[in-house]
């Protein structure tokens, strides 16, 4: 009672939400702070975080990030990576990644992905969610114990529905509140502030670890609109570490059988070496490719020239043009239609693919911003506007990819096309082709090709309890509403009875409600240790306030206290005080609780003088 | 004009109110005009309804009403969808062109299926001329021939819009003869853009392979 009261008068209660960026290869948060977006970096550290988890053992806290990562050449086989390539997908959509992945990847009776960890299956929501979990933690310390518990959370542009869902339902399971689930590349065009410059036509081409987007958007008047996006969901620098594994693996098939060529250790320990050659080649002229795996008698060194490498990505560079060109051509847009450019993503350090782009726009791309952090940036930005903090800016996206419903003859019914502007709706009529047919089965796709079996699914759901009447009589609008997060949802209503059903759709590569609602109750079970140290936060942050308050409101009510309960309240705040430095949660509840009691006698006093002051004036019978 | 539920004044649009910014329930209410407040006809000025629906959306943005409540939000989410849908037809000129033909009682697409006579003829060339191009090598004198093809189609779609527009201006009455030519014409519509998205497509698959 005391501290809700105390809480009515306390007026400074701040919404802090976060922007996260979650990588593929990096996941990165930043808050605004000062009038700014800050990326969050604990321990002085660039703030990037791996998006790596590793299991070290049945029952053990998995690591997440740089931890994770130095496991990956130790143990491969539990050291999950790019697990964002997963997120959303049927094992049949992710195939080219399975022979990268030292771990097993398998599909469920529904079609949902899992990685067996331990014995245990691990579906990728849950595995993004440790990820996710950990950028979250960071952000709640750099606040200090403030709560931050809603996030902007960005994905690539051509995310489809069960892929953005997934992230959703990620943020969910580490008890984040998503705000908004906003593209990359809208984001990167945020946090560069590009709504200032008035009017205009921006390309974003990001090409980050594991994903290349491009976006075309127009400006005006602060309202930014995605014109068109286009791009590869495999192209990125993981692609571009791949031509040098391929390389290292081309020079060793001599020396190694497939077996070992095809080892994970061998796998993991290439794809860092690469990496490693990557960077270095962006800096200078030449750098040495370098691998050792001791236990496998394996030792490799060459020098690799940036004209070496440039010619093995050649290829990769051209495909992201490839995609710059239908983007353009979507927006109805020539190169010489295009104001600015920003880069975005690692990749685009890489002194090839930053020169490429400049010869195909014709002019000179934006890289002020750290190309790795620019995406963060603008969620917080985002995250800003939507907490209330700027009424300046608005973001209208658009959906990357077509939504309709398979037809009688296995055609697609496009209900709502792709680049159109989010939210947005769309209602199409339907009736039945038999007599008396009281039921119908519609299926939900989503793509751009003509045929439903080419498209992907997103699930099938049956309309019933349709009044029997001859055939083409019934009137059945199905309705297709997708929110500002780029989630569908689906009604129907029968026109003749008006009755009007909404359909839960079951999602194909998805969790359902139950599934993540049961993964909750597990993850809170089994990470205590977790769960205490965000209670100590939590609490901490609780009782900060608490103390705040009440010396502020102390010092004016001092003289009205009755002396036992000014006493106790002062031996109150000498505890809570105390009580800041403890890291055990039940000690610091126990102080807490004690402080609301000790706390009462002072919330009625302002009560009551507050109530005294609102009615001052008034006759008891105008109460 | 309309006036606002909550404040009286008059509204440009039935979703929301630029004066008192209250956000307005409509049930029912999907003729795309009368959401932009503008006047039912052919001829629209573009840049008017683009400045209304950036107007618009910064009354009615979710965006705005993230920290609002679930009802204020939904309603948000409803109204800036529907003004979105509502844009989408009003900016294409094919979309609006067959609203108005369906909302003035004309025949659907499914009701009429045939294009205008003279364009059958037409039709078959330009379809010899893509089938002849599908598989063909790059730089062949069939690869060639898409660009003229394109040029062909783009103009015919455009006189296709003239005579739409000749049409529907002023709006025909509700049950004449105009009706059923519209349709014929948007059909000839619907196959010229057809054709040109299989073009480009042919096109792009030779960019790529170089």
């Amino acid at each position: 009672m005391g501290y809700i009261e105390l809480n009515v008068l306390n007026n400074e209660t701040t919404t802090v939400a976060m922007g996260i960026d979650l990588g593929t290869t990096n996941s990165l948060a930043a808050l605004w702070q000062d009038g700014r977006p800050v990326v969050i970096k604990p321990d002085g550290k660039n703030g990037k975080i791996p998006s790596v988890v590793q299991f070290p053992g049945p029952n053990a806290i998995p690591l997440v990030g740089g931890k994770a990562l130095e496991q990956a050449v130790v143990d491969p086989r539990n050291t999950i990576f790019s697990i964002k390539r997963l997120m959303g997908r049927g094992l049949a959509d992710v195939q080219d990644d399975l022979a990268a992945f030292p771990f097993p990847v398998t599909e469920n009776v529904r079609g949902l992905l899992q990685i067996d960890v331990h014995g245990k299956p691990m579906t990728p929501q849950e595995i993004s969610s440790l990820i996710l979990m950990r950028v979250h933690d960071l952000a709640c310390r750099a606040m200090s114990g403030n709560e931050v518990v809603k996030a902007v959370i960005t994905v690539p542009a051509y995310f489809d529905e069960p892929q953005r869902q997934a992230t959703r339902d990620a943020a969910r399971l580490a008890g984040i509140e998503v705000l908004r689930i906003i593209n990359e590349p809208t984001a990167a065009s945020l946090a560069y502030g590009l709504d200032r410059r008035g009017e205009g036509t921006v390309v974003v081409y990001d090409l980050g670890g594991g994903t290349f987007d491009v976006s075309v958007l127009r400006i005006e008047d602060g309202v930014f609109r995605v014109l068109a996006t286009s791009g590869d969901t495999h192209l990125g620098g993981d692609d571009l570490d791949r031509a040098l594994i391929d390389m290292i693996r081309g020079e060793l098939s001599e020396q190694l059988g497939p077996d070992e060529l095809n080892d994970p250790a061998f796998l993991q320990a290439a794809k860092l070496a690469a990496e490693k050659c990557k960077v270095e080649l962006s800096a200078h002229p030449r750098a040495d490719l370098h691998l050792m795996v001791p236990d496998r008698r394996v030792s490799f060194r060459r020098t690799i020239s940036r004209e070496d490498f440039e010619a093995a990505i050649a290829p990769l560079v051209e495909r992201t043009l490839d995609a710059c060109r239908l983007a353009l051509s979507d927006a109805g847009l020539t190169n010489s239609d295009i104001d600015e450019v920003v880069m975005v993503g690692g990749s685009t350090r890489v002194p090839a693919v930053l020169k490429r782009v400049e010869e195909f726009f014709g002019r000179k791309p934006h890289t002020e911003l750290n190309p790795d952090e620019v995406v963060a940036l603008g969620a917080a930005v985002q995250a800003h506007v939507l907490t209330g903090g700027n009424r300046d800016i608005l973001l209208m996206d658009v959906i990357p990819l077509s939504l309709g419903l398979e037809t009688m003859g296995g055609a697609v019914d496009k209900l709502i096309t792709r680049n159109s502007t989010i939210p947005c709706q769309s209602t199409e009529g339907f009736t039945t082709h038999v007599d008396n047919q009281t039921g119908i089965d519609f299926n939900v796709v989503q793509g751009e090709r003509e045929l439903a079996s080419d498209c992907r699914s997103l699930g099938r759901f049956k309309l019933t309890g349709i009044p029997p009447m001859p055939a083409g009589m019934p009137k059945i609008a199905v309705r297709f509403h997708v929110d500002a997060d780029g989630l569908l949802t689906v009604s129907a209503k029968d026109e003749s009875s008006g009755a009007t059903a909404s359909i839960e759709i079951q999602p194909m590569h998805g969790l359902t409600d139950a599934e993540v609602e049961g993964m909750l109750e597990a993850s809170f079970a089994n990470a205590q240790a977790d769960f205490d140290a965000r209670r100590v936060v939590d609490l901490k942050a609780e009782l900060e306030t608490m103390l705040r308050v009440t010396e502020k409101h102390l010092t004016t009510a001092r003289e009205h206290l009755d002396p036992e309960s000014l006493t106790d309240l002062e031996d109150a705040v000498r505890s809570g005080k105390h009580a800041m430095t403890l890291n055990d949660p039940r000690e610091i509840q126990t102080v807490r609780d004690g402080f609301e009691r000790a706390t009462l006698p002072l919330a009625a006093l302002l009560m009551d003088s507050v109530a005294k002051s609102a009615l001052a004036g008034k006759k008891l019978d105008e109460v | 004009m309309p006036e606002c539920p909550a404040c009286h004044a008059p509204l440009e649009t039935p979703l929301a109110c630029g004066a008192c910014g209250a956000l307005i329930e409509v049930e029912g209410e999907s003729d795309p005009f009368a959401l932009f407040g503008l006047a039912r006809g052919w001829e629209l000025d573009a840049g008017e309804l683009k400045k209304r629906l950036l107007r618009f959306g910064r009354m009615m943005h979710p965006d705005f009403y993230a920290a609002a409540g679930d009802a204020a939000r939904e309603l948000a989410e409803r109204n800036t969808a529907a003004l979105n849908e509502a844009h989408d037809v009003l900016a294409n000129d094919f979309r609006r062109a067959d609203w108005l033909v369906r909302a003035l009682g004309g025949p659907t697409e499914s009701d009429e299926r045939q294009m205008p006579q003279a364009f059958l003829m037409d039709v078959l060339d330009w379809n010899e001329t893509l089938d002849d191009a599908r598989g063909a090598a790059p730089g062949s004198a069939e690869i060639r021939a898409l660009d003229e093809l394109g040029e062909t189609l783009s103009s015919e779609r455009g006189e296709a819009f003239v005579r739409i527009g000749a049409l529907l201006t002023p709006l025909p009455d509700p049950g004449s003869d105009a009706l059923g030519r519209l349709r014929r014409e948007l059909n000839a519509v619907r196959y010229l853009d057809r054709a040109l998205r299989e073009l480009k497509s042919l096109r792009l698959q030779h960019a790529s392979t170089r």
